[in-house]
């Protein structure tokens, strides 16, 4: 089995990399793969919190490189899914404690018996990022539709395009607010890919569901009402290669809607009032 | 009270067409992020940009009369490819006659500063109508010694020719 590795980047923080990576990572080895995901922002981990798996983990990458217990020994298997498995980042050290030789290497050694290796990148451009991409050779963008965000987004679609090892890399366009869209003061979806000239992997609306999944450490594709997790979902297929359709999540742009949508404001603000 | 006025302006805006121009925060957010974009790709900053309009200006201003305040530079994406895009308001080209003279007078501003090598190279902008006027005085004055320095008139005489047959009145030119 020779699997593959996709680097979750994003350049700004607080877009949802993080996030982005344990749903994709969940949705996957739902549909029956097997998945290991690599936190590599050493330091800062949080891909535990988001899986719930914060009080398993033993050993981290940084032990792994270091020799002090063998790779499958750090990998911590997923509570609800024996498929997936997380090689979680070591808190109390930095970026430079793994470098991207040892990156590569750890993922190459991964692919031999898994169909996906996610590895979650810090922020930032410096070294933190180049270790991240060192083993890939697929990359998801993360990028709101702010302008700090995609000015970020689009410098590292800058580096990884210059990047041979890199085949192929997508946008993800997430925390989407199809209100302030309609209302035009949110850049739109075909704005951003304009902007970006980068093919779209998902769209995923904002979703006040993700406050409360990250709380419980349960990622939300797990819950099938929600919006956000159908779009992760999504995501998760057309990685494996099926043809998936956008969500849509324009709001009602005819009379009645237009209508319902007057009338639902206006009560909540009178709600608000009294 | 206020919230009849705020009733009654989210009426009177329910029905009101949209406005694109004034309220339109996305377009804003669009355009600064284009333009601050290809300045991250290109590593153009904006004071490259600045002298880089400001020279195209002086240079075309030597066979047309042009719009200064609203020239345009800008660059454009299609695909991988980024364009520079130069949209130049035309007031009215000059008359060979005119060009002729222009050029002379640059290089005798040349000439002046061949000869003092100290001195800074001094007014580059100038205004066109007085431009005109010196190089009335200048070419009166020394027509002589300047035609030998001078080859360009003619290489450019095919372009200027086919701005004048264009243009009676203002129009834009778009160069890639």
């Amino acid at each position: 089995m020779t699997g593959r590795v996709i680097v979750i980047t994003s350049g700004k923080g607080g877009v949802g990399k993080t996030t982005t990576s344990a749903n994709i990572g969940t949705a996957l080895a739902k549909a029956g793969n097997k998945v290991v995901l690599i936190d590599t922002d050493i330091g800062l981990r949080n891909l535990d919190l988001l899986l719930g798996l914060e009080n398993r983990i033993v050993y981290t990458i940084v032990d792994v490189v270091e020799g002090r217990c063998k790779l499958k020994q750090a990998l911590v298997k997923d509570k609800k899914n024996p498929n997936l498995s997380l090689l979680a980042a070591a808190q109390t050290r930095d970026k430079s404690a793994v470098s991207e030789e040892q990156l590569k290497d750890i993922c190459e050694t991964l692919k031999k018996d898994n169909d996906f290796i996610l590895v979650d990148c810090p922020a930032g451009i410096e070294q933190g990022f180049q270790n991240a991409v060192a083993g890939a050779s697929e990359a998801i963008v993360v990028t709101t539709p702010e302008m700090s965000a995609i000015r970020d987004a689009d410098r590292i679609i800058g580096l990884l395009s210059a990047k041979e090892e890199i085949e192929s890399y997508k946008l993800l366009l997430n925390r989407v607010r199809p209100n302030l869209i309609a209302t035009n003061d949110m850049m739109s979806v075909e704005d951003v890919v304009e902007l970006l000239a980068c093919d779209l992997i998902g769209i995923i609306p904002e979703d006040t569901g993700i406050i409360s999944s990250t709380n419980k450490g349960d990622p939300i594709v797990n819950d099938e009402k929600s919006l956000a997790g159908q779009a992760y979902r999504n995501v998760a297929r057309r990685i494996m290669g099926e043809e998936v359709d956008f969500l849509n999540l324009e709001e009602d742009k005819n009379f009645i809607g237009k209508i319902k949508n007057f009338f639902e404001k206006t009560i909540k603000e009178i709600k608000a009032k009294i | 009270m206020s919230f009849f006025t705020d009733f009654y302006n989210k009426v009177f805006s329910f029905f009101k067409p949209q406005d694109i121009s004034e309220n339109n925060v996305k377009d804003v957010a669009r355009s600064r992020l284009k333009l601050v974009l290809m300045q991250d790709r290109t590593n153009l900053t904006p004071k490259i940009l600045e002298q880089m309009r400001g020279e195209l200006i002086d240079l075309l201003s030597k066979y047309v009369e042009l719009d200064k305040n609203l020239l345009e530079l800008n660059f454009e994406q299609e695909g991988d490819q980024v364009a520079l895009m130069l949209s130049i308001p035309v007031i009215r080209a000059k008359d060979e006659k005119e060009i002729e003279e222009t050029l002379k007078k640059e290089a005798l501003l040349k000439g002046i500063q061949l000869a003092d090598d100290e001195e800074e190279n001094g007014e580059e902008e100038y205004n066109t109508n007085e431009e005109e006027a010196d190089a009335d005085k200048t070419s009166e004055n020394q027509p002589e010694e300047l035609t030998e320095e001078e080859a360009h008139p003619q290489d450019c005489d095919n372009q200027t020719n086919d701005i004048t047959a264009q243009n009676e009145e203002e129009h834009k030119t778009e160069a890639v």
